[in-house]
């Protein structure tokens, strides 16, 4: 039985179409991702399970019950603001305790379920100190253990390092999620950041302008990202602009600006069609001599960035089009300056290929 | 399940109804009597005010010479205050420096001191020999009360009066939005070449206009509406607030309901306007104009000009003022009580004294201590019942639709001069109107929450909107606790210190009133209003000693807000 399923919910602000039919299902234990840009309707979508908002249309499920018309307070699902909104006026303890007494449980299971909560999330030492005496981690962790002593089945995580700083937000990142899954909780995390969802989610859903535009694990997002969109939101590619010229049982050759041709293995296509052809940077290599069953385009190095643990170069190609690549560091390479003609190559089966969309290539870059 | 639901419902409901009943009984019925008092009466206006058998429309002829005199008055004080306000704000709100917050205190204290007590020091500083006179070595004070201020044409120690009781509502007012100004603008502005006078008048001055319109507002309201200082100095000038309360114990009503509702409409017509240009501006476009280059570059050089060689005057000249108008008063009064303690110091007279005053036949000390009991029993009652207004209505207004409007509304008893007030309440409530109220604490009491419910309101949406409630009650709703309990053990603990900031305010305003509580006070007299007494009578050590425990008193009320707001 699915923890939380939504049915063709439907909210509008005013004019503004927040959700447009939503259909989803989450599993009992599973830990999903809710990433889309600002102003997607994740957060909406969010408050709707929590029953802080009402769906305009639609049905709600959780644990099989319908729960449209249900208060926040019996629905068991625990929303987790932005920097956990602790009570600031409450310390540790009574901050934890809070959903037990309001609860109106007897004295002793308050403070025996409390204090085993709090020693669970090793905080037994500071029920007494505010949050504001707390670091980031210990913050979230009162905030967990205050959301299980309220007997939470479900976590509606929104954006929850929205303003903590970068390697701050790793760590917290593998913390939360272990937690949440020796806990065996469901949890229901909201991000913008492709990065935070690829790591901590079991599945990932991706939204844009109120529709799902694609579930699945991280790696399936990742490597079949079904539209222009999806596939620069998360991981990001080279996108080129072109027709399909020739069309044949192994593949394709599609034809860009200045007369080039790439093969890719793809045949979905018609023969004259519109089409975007999408790399990743990754799968573009770099070198002095052409290989083999490979793409193979000329073009001149522009500019070199160090990202990380890897170079990514820009690299101009005869017909004036960029291209970027991004080449493991590696000790025994000897990187390629500025200036330097190298040969492009990029195999046939990494080329996606994509429909020319209706608004424009930039526009469904663009909206990230 | 959805029956508790519904059950919520119908009781939320219900909360939220008495409340905006409460309010529109108690605040804005009150506000508006006044206006449908004269349609109502317009035979009886019309004879009184234009067409009277034996003056004619001498009655009108006046209200239209006060009215002037009136607006001269508040213009030119608004007009001042401005001037001097805006780089005072600016200093207080950018820089720090040591004594800034005594600084703070002294700009405010004109707010929290009762006017009558704050009118009569400034009375005796100015024009009697105990004050700047004395010290200066003449045999009198430095001006009398019919010197006038060249230009504008009105008693100078009125003026001064008016500066000094505006001055806070500009400079806090602006000092607020400054703040809220992101700083760096003004640091991209220098480091791009603009001296600080152009940045200022390029950057800071255009973002913060929406300030500077509502403090004017605000200031320009406070001085139409001023009745207890301006009654001790005003002499024989009337300003419009004054003639309300003269005309009404000559039981010329009608006369002063005109006027009152011209107040009334007037203070409508400077507010709506202004609250719809500030509560835009962030979304349209602001004014612009072009100058021509030369007439640029030249305004521009003379900017950097001044700013390099005289603008250490905008951190001098403001001190000065708070200080003549200000910090000098007080002292005065301070220093004259000790003077005046035994016997007067200049003819030796024990009947000229401050213990015979008040122990001796007239007995001033007890009419002080009654007139404390009213005072603390209105005070209390009408700050209790409008914090309990107060409480559900700042809620209703930030979470329901029409908020807004009820915001809006609330600004109007803020606004209009507290004597029409007085007037409205008594016509509505008292045996001319409703018949449910005589005159005397009850009717004061009444009077007071009208007033004291926004000043609470206002405070307690300041801590609401500035602790972020809504995100940490929707967690509390998750976390298991229903609509009430969630309110009830996270909402109101986190705007604790806003609804006591407010109701301390609240009590002072209170305390402090003049205008409205002559009108409606009957025979229950209050300290401030013992104070105009007593300086009508001539009584002046006493008055000196009246006022001294007044300010004594604002000042414990400063310094409990201070302790408060600082945690």
């Amino acid at each position: 039985m699915s923890m939380v399923r939504l049915v063709n919910v439907t909210k509008r602000f005013r004019k503004i179409v927040a959700l447009k039919q939503i259909n989803l299902s989450i599993e009992d234990g599973e830990y999903v991702c809710v990433l889309g840009p600002t102003g997607a309707g994740k957060t909406t979508l969010l408050r709707i399970i929590a029953g802080l908002l009402e769906p305009d249309e639609g049905e709600v499920y959780i644990e099989g019950k319908k729960v449209n018309g249900v208060p926040p307070e019996k629905r068991n699902a625990v929303y987790m603001f932005q920097n956990f909104a602790l009570f600031p006026h409450m310390n540790v303890w009574q901050n934890v305790s809070f959903g037990p007494v309001t609860k109106e449980w007897d004295r002793e299971k308050v403070e025996n379920v409390t204090s085993e909560i709090l020693e669970m999330v090793r905080l037994g030492d500071r029920r007494d100190a505010y949050p504001y005496e707390l670091s980031g981690g210990m913050q979230q962790r009162v905030a967990l253990a205050r959301g299980i002593a309220a007997g939470a089945r479900i976590l509606l995580l929104d954006e929850p390092f929205g303003a903590l700083d970068a390697r701050l937000r790793v760590n917290l990142r593998t913390q939360l999620r272990s937690l949440v899954k020796d806990q065996g909780l469901t949890a229901i995390h909201v991000t913008h950041d492709q990065e935070e969802a690829l790591m901590v989610a079991d599945r990932i859903i991706i939204l844009r302008e109120g529709r799902i535009e694609q579930t699945g694990s991280p790696q399936e997002i990742y490597t079949n990202p079904q539209s222009i969109f999806v596939m620069s939101f998360v991981g990001g590619a080279n996108f080129i602009d072109g027709s399909v010229a020739k069309l044949d049982s192994s593949g394709s050759t599609i034809e860009i600006r200045g007369g080039l041709q790439i093969r890719v293995s793809d045949t979905s296509r018609r023969m004259g069609e519109r089409v975007v052809v999408a790399i990743r940077r990754e799968d573009v290599l770099l070198g002095k001599s052409r290989r083999r069953g490979f793409n193979n385009l000329i073009g001149e190095v522009a500019d070199v960035m160090f990202v990380g643990g890897s170079l990514e170069y820009v690299v101009r190609l005869e017909n004036g089009v960029s291209i970027l690549s991004r080449i493991i560091l590696a000790s025994d390479s000897s990187p390629f300056s500025k200036g330097e003609i190298v040969i492009v190559s990029f195999h046939p089966d990494e080329c996606r290929v994509f429909p020319y969309p209706r608004k424009g290539l930039l526009k469904e870059i663009e909206a990230i | 399940m959805t029956a508790r639901l519904r059950g919520t419902d119908v009781s939320s409901k219900l909360v939220v109804s008495c409340t905006l009943i409460t309010f529109i009984i108690f605040v804005l019925l009150p506000t508006f009597y006044l206006i449908s008092y004269i349609f109502l009466r317009w035979d009886e206006v019309w004879y009184e005010v234009f067409a009277n058998p034996i003056i004619g429309d001498e009655n009108w002829k006046q209200i239209v010479r006060v009215l002037l005199f009136s607006f001269r008055l508040s213009l030119s004080t608004v007009a001042f205050d401005l001037i001097f306000g805006i780089p005072l704000a600016y200093v207080l709100a950018r820089k720090k420096f040591p004594g800034k917050n005594l600084l703070e205190d002294l700009v405010t204290l004109p707010l929290v001191i009762p006017t009558s007590g704050f009118g009569f020091a400034t009375l005796i500083t100015w024009t009697t020999i105990t004050g700047i006179g004395g010290f200066l070595g003449l045999k009198r004070g430095l001006i009398s009360l019919n010197t006038m201020t060249p230009f504008i044409n009105v008693p100078f120690i009125l003026f001064i009066v008016h500066v000094a009781l505006a001055f806070p509502y500009i400079v806090r007012t602006l000092e607020t939005k400054i703040q809220s100004i992101d700083m760096t603008y003004e640091v991209a502005s220098r480091t791009l070449g603009a001296s600080s006078l152009t940045t200022f008048r390029k950057i800071l001055f255009p973002l913060a206009l929406p300030g500077i319109f509502s403090g004017a507002v605000l200031a320009f309201a406070r001085s139409l509406g001023e009745t207890g200082a301006t009654m001790i100095v005003s002499g024989v000038s009337a300003t419009a607030s004054i003639a309300i309360v003269r005309w009404t114990s000559e039981f010329k009503l009608s006369t002063a309901a005109f006027m009152g509702s011209l107040l009334v409409l007037i203070a409508w017509v400077i507010i709506l306007p202004a609250e719809i240009y500030v509560s835009r501006s962030r979304r349209t476009r602001h004014l612009s104009f072009s100058l021509p280059t030369n007439l640029a570059m030249g305004i521009i050089r003379l900017e950097r000009f001044l700013s390099r060689k005289f603008f250490f005057l905008k951190d001098i000249i403001p001190l000065i003022i708070v200080t003549l108008t200000v910090v000098i008063p007080i002292a005065v009064v301070l220093n004259s009580v000790l003077l005046y303690w035994s016997s007067d110091p200049y003819t030796g007279k024990v009947e000229g004294g401050v213990i015979y005053q008040l122990f001796g036949p007239s007995n001033y000390f007890s009419s002080l201590l009654r007139a404390t009991l009213t005072s603390t029993i209105v005070a209390l009652v009408s700050t209790y019942i409008g914090t309990c207004l107060s409480i559900p209505l700042s809620f209703i207004i930030e979470r329901r639709w029409y908020g807004r409007i009820i915001r809006t509304m609330l600004k109007v008893p803020m606004i209009i001069p507290t004597s029409s007030l007085g007037l409205s309440v008594m016509l509505l409530w008292g045996p001319s109107g409703l018949n449910l109220v005589n005159s005397g604490v009850w009717m004061i009491i009444l009077t007071h929450i009208v007033f004291s419910v926004p000043v609470i309101v206002e405070s307690i949406i300041a801590a609401y909107e500035g602790s972020g409630i809504q995100m940490y009650e929707d967690s509390a709703r998750t976390l298991g606790a229903n609509a009430y309990s969630a309110i009830e053990t996270v909402s109101l603990p986190l705007i604790k210190g806003g609804v006591l900031t407010g109701a301390i305010l609240s009590f002072t305003r209170s305390l402090g009133e003049t205008g409205a509580t002559f009108i409606v006070m009957g025979r229950d007299i209050t300290v401030p209003v013992l104070v105009v007494n007593m300086v009508e009578a001539l009584a002046i050590p006493a008055a000196l000693f009246t006022s001294t425990y007044l300010i004594a008193l604002s000042l414990l009320m400063l310094a409990i807000v201070r302790i408060l707001t600082k945690r």
